[in-house]
């Protein structure tokens, strides 16, 4: 019965070419425009570290030393702590797993310095690899012996070890980082956050995720005299800092990131945070109560804006369109379908039950709006094209993906029932003999 | 005209004229809020800055020479600049220009008192102090950036200091009400928690580097301080055709004066591309909203000629009919069109109450204000306009139909 509707409906199609160029374009634009800002919006909702983020959590607090009397507010939350605390944080063992971490920029060399390359990375204190679910491809990540003897060893990925040896297997090798040499324990494939999740506060705007090269013992990048990307903020009386100073004793630079697994765990670690935070403040280092806080990675990312607000605004508006465009067909449709009641009448006439009406032109709009899917297809690609031209933060995000193509073929199919149902219902309430009458 | 036939006509057509109605009602409530943005947007991107910007050029220059005196560099770099043919004047800031992104800025009091007020409430949010951004300069910026100057003066030459703050200081309007509200601001004493900084000139306008909201954005003050620094923004005023030739020499000249330095050529920009940089962001969603607006308005106009065209084959026999007995070729077209103008019009009702609801969706989402109603007026223009132009093809092909067609059997 399904291939004789199909045969049936793609007769019908031949018949008035414009109007259904009309209906199946209509649907087409819709679907694309709709596809386009989806593809984007989920490029950039989700978890930002599949599988480790939605346990991860980033301490907060009001850590400044001095009276600030052109910020006396705490107006946001501040993951920014000076290495000392965020030492003190990691070495308590509270958390399941606990890393400080801080976005560096540095020119990687290889031994002879004939070849270079600037690289982002991570200083961290603490198992970075494993708390970020970073996968080692070779070797091993650094030990706690060797980071608290501040032994010069990096992890790099492959793309750094293609760069300066020009193999991936570069377990053993010498990379020359500020003015000393370190050691590479292991290899990692390129690695990046999908959402930039790190050091928010002070990298407004960035919305995709870093690629991080390499990650080195904070301790012993900071005494080859290689810092984080940003200072950070410096109290009173520090030596003025630039970017990517090492000189940074006196800063909050670094960010203390946390693994709880239970709901239990976020409510203890959250009060052995504030208790921290409370004996540094009575203790008179911190200035202003410390309002110590823990926020969920996702949460963090919603409190900093890490995806614009016009992401969201232009799904809306595609869903708009989309809306329209489908009231529209499905107006176009219902004058079509009743412009044939008098072949319905007679199917009806000869046995055709209402359901098999109901199908039949069910079948039809199913096919047109598969044929509006194919077409959407090329205008997606195009809408993400022209997305990508565009100098905004999150053009990288607009990229066609398999995930993609089946949602479209989804929506299209769903869009060409969805526009059919009041159309086909209509055509079937008709009894018979008034129609053949009309006919 | 007679609208009951047009109504029992309707009446027989439900479904199509029903989705048709909902086809206006939503592009009302879509295109209305989308225009209020659109609106929105266009009115934050032309905020003005109080300078004569499109006369402004900007070059930024790091000395990387050891032991160099940065302060003599500016001053042999801006006699360099000031010899370059079109060149007005030039002058030198340490990196603050409005909308240039980085700023400074400081707590400032009107008084001792309200220091003491901010200290014990902990905030600077009602205690009487503002946060103004502080614009620093080589002597003549005023002049250099075309400031209107509506009281008191310019900086004398032995104001200007080359380290430590600045004894006087000239502000906006803006910040002049905010910190001493209906009081002469000229001549007070501002209170910055070390010293006091007396007010000797007040501009018409200033912008801040970076906006914040609308309120406060444009509470800037300059002292006459050097800049100190190797880095330092030069800018330059020349006619608006001049721009680019004199950036090109600045360049050349500077780099002649004393090679010695780093130029990003990124920093390289006439003070229109560093408003466009900006409001980029701004501009590219403009271009999106006025897009879909556009792609909604068109996608009803289709959706109208489209039923249309199927009503007027439909309805050919009848429209026979009424042109035998009687009716003018004139009747049939006012016929389609007052249909269309009925249909559009409940549209527009239904709509205004869409427009409403959608408006308070994204009230709580986005910063936007209430929808104004004359913009669901313009909304009801647009698409009574639209529809009258989308049946205008249709209804005149309807008129076409000779009365003879009434006397065989379609």
């Amino acid at each position: 019965m399904f291939d004789y509707y199909l045969r049936l409906a793609l007769r019908r199609c031949r018949q008035n070419v414009p109007m259904v160029l009309l209906v199946v374009l209509t649907m087409a634009v819709g679907i694309a425009a709709c596809m386009t800002a989806m593809t984007i919006f989920r490029a950039l909702s989700g978890a930002p570290l599949p599988g480790v983020s939605p346990y991860l959590y980033v301490a907060t607090m009001d850590g400044r030393e001095a009276v600030d009397k052109d910020n006396p507010d705490y107006q946001r939350p501040d993951s920014l702590l000076m290495l000392a605390d965020a030492k003190a944080l990691v070495d308590a063992h509270r958390a399941a797993q606990q890393v400080a971490v801080a976005q560096s920029l540095a020119s990687l060399g290889n031994a002879d310095g004939k070849r270079s390359e600037q690289a982002y990375g991570l200083m961290a204190y603490g198992p970075a690899l494993q708390v970020f679910g970073v996968p080692l491809r070779y070797g091993r990540p650094w030990t706690e012996a060797e980071q608290s003897a501040n032994a010069p060893v990096v992890v790099i990925d492959t793309h750094v070890a293609q760069k300066l040896f020009g193999i991936d297997n570069a377990v053993g090798r010498s990379v020359t980082l500020g003015q000393r040499s370190f050691r590479v324990i292991g290899v990692f494939a390129p690695w990046s956050p999908r959402m930039q999740i790190f050091n928010l506060g002070q990298r407004a705007g960035n919305v995709m995720g870093q690629d991080e090269n390499f990650f080195v013992p904070a301790q012993a990048s900071l005494d080859a005299g290689v810092g984080p990307f940003t200072s950070g903020e410096c109290g009173k009386g520090a030596p003025v800092v630039s970017f990517q100073s090492a000189s940074v004793a006196q800063c909050r630079w670094i960010e203390a990131w946390v693994r709880l697994d239970t709901p239990a765990q976020v409510g203890d670690y959250g009060r052995f945070l504030a208790g921290y935070a409370h004996v540094q403040h009575d203790a008179g280092r911190f200035v202003y109560p410390p309002q110590a806080r823990l926020y969920g990675t996702q949460a963090w990312m919603t409190l900093n804006r890490v995806v614009p607000d016009d992401v969201h605004l232009n799904l809306m508006l595609a869903g708009g369109f989309l809306l329209l465009c489908l009231v529209n067909v499905a107006g176009l449709l219902a004058a079509r379908f009743l412009r044939r009641q008098g072949d319905v009448a007679i199917r009806r006439a000869l046995g055709a039950s209402r359901r098999d009406v109901f199908l039949q032109h069910l079948v039809e709009t199913g096919l047109l709006g598969l044929i509006g899917g194919v077409l959407a297809l090329p205008l997606t690609w195009l809408g993400l094209w022209i997305v990508r031209m565009q100098p905004v933060s999150y053009a990288d995000a607009a990229r066609f993906s398999p995930g993609v193509f089946a949602i479209l073929f989804a929506l299209s199919v769903a869009v060409g029932l969805l526009v059919g149902v009041l159309p086909a219902w209509r055509m079937c309430r008709q009894p018979p003999a008034l129609q053949i009458k009309l006919a | 005209m007679q609208l009951r036939p047009i109504l029992s006509s309707l009446r027989r057509h439900k479904l199509t004229a029903c989705l048709l109605v909902l086809q206006a009602a939503l592009t009302c409530a879509i295109v209305c809020n989308v225009v209020f943005m659109i609106a929105n947007r266009v009115q934050r991107i032309s905020v003005p800055t109080g300078m004569a910007e499109n006369e402004l050029s900007v070059i930024q220059s790091t000395g990387i020479e050891k032991g160099e005196n940065p302060q003599a560099r500016h001053t042999t770099d801006l006699a360099v600049l000031r010899a370059i043919p079109g060149v007005q004047s030039a002058v030198a800031v340490s990196y603050s220009l409005p909308l240039d992104q980085s700023e400074s800025s400081s707590g400032l009091c009107p008084s001792k008192q309200a220091l003491d007020r901010a200290m014990q409430l902990n905030s600077i949010e009602g205690s009487g102090c503002m946060e103004p951004a502080v614009y620093d300069g080589t002597p003549s910026l005023i002049n250099t950036l075309g400031l209107r100057l509506v009281a008191g003066r310019d900086f004398q030459p032995d104001e200007y200091v080359s380290a430590g703050k600045p004894a006087v200081a000239i502000v906006t309007r803006a910040l002049a009400q905010h910190l001493y509200p209906g009081k002469q601001a000229l001549g007070q004493s501002m209170y910055d928690g070390d010293n006091y900084i007396r007010i000797v000139g007040i501009v018409d306008k200033l912008l801040r580097p970076n906006l914040r909201k609308p309120g406060v954005d444009d509470d800037s003050m300059i002292w006459p301080q050097r800049p100190d620094r190797a880095g330092v923004l030069y800018v330059m005023r020349s006619a608006p055709q001049d721009r680019e030739r004199v950036l090109q020499a600045a360049s050349a000249a500077l780099l002649k004066a004393s090679p010695s330095r780093l130029m990003d050529p990124k920093r390289m920009q006439t003070y229109t591309e560093i408003r466009a940089e900006y409001f980029q962001r701004d501009t590219t969603m403009i271009g999106l909203l006025i897009a879909s607006a556009l792609g909604l308005l068109f996608v009803t106009a289709l959706g109208i000629t489209g039923l249309a065209n199927f009503w007027v084959q439909q309805r050919t026999r009848s429209i026979g009919i009424r042109r035998a007995i009687g009716a003018t070729r004139g009747d049939i077209v006012r016929y389609f069109q007052t249909e269309n103008f009925l249909i559009v019009s409940a549209g527009v009702l239904l709509g205004m109450l869409l427009a409403f609801v959608l408006n308070a969706v994204l009230m709580q989402h986005y910063e936007l204000q209430r929808l104004p109603w004359f913009y669901l007026l313009v909304g009801a223009l647009v698409l009574w306009g639209l529809g009258q132009l989308a049946v205008l093809g249709p209804a005149l092909r309807a008129a076409a139909v000779p009365p003879v067609v009434a006397t065989r059997s379609v």
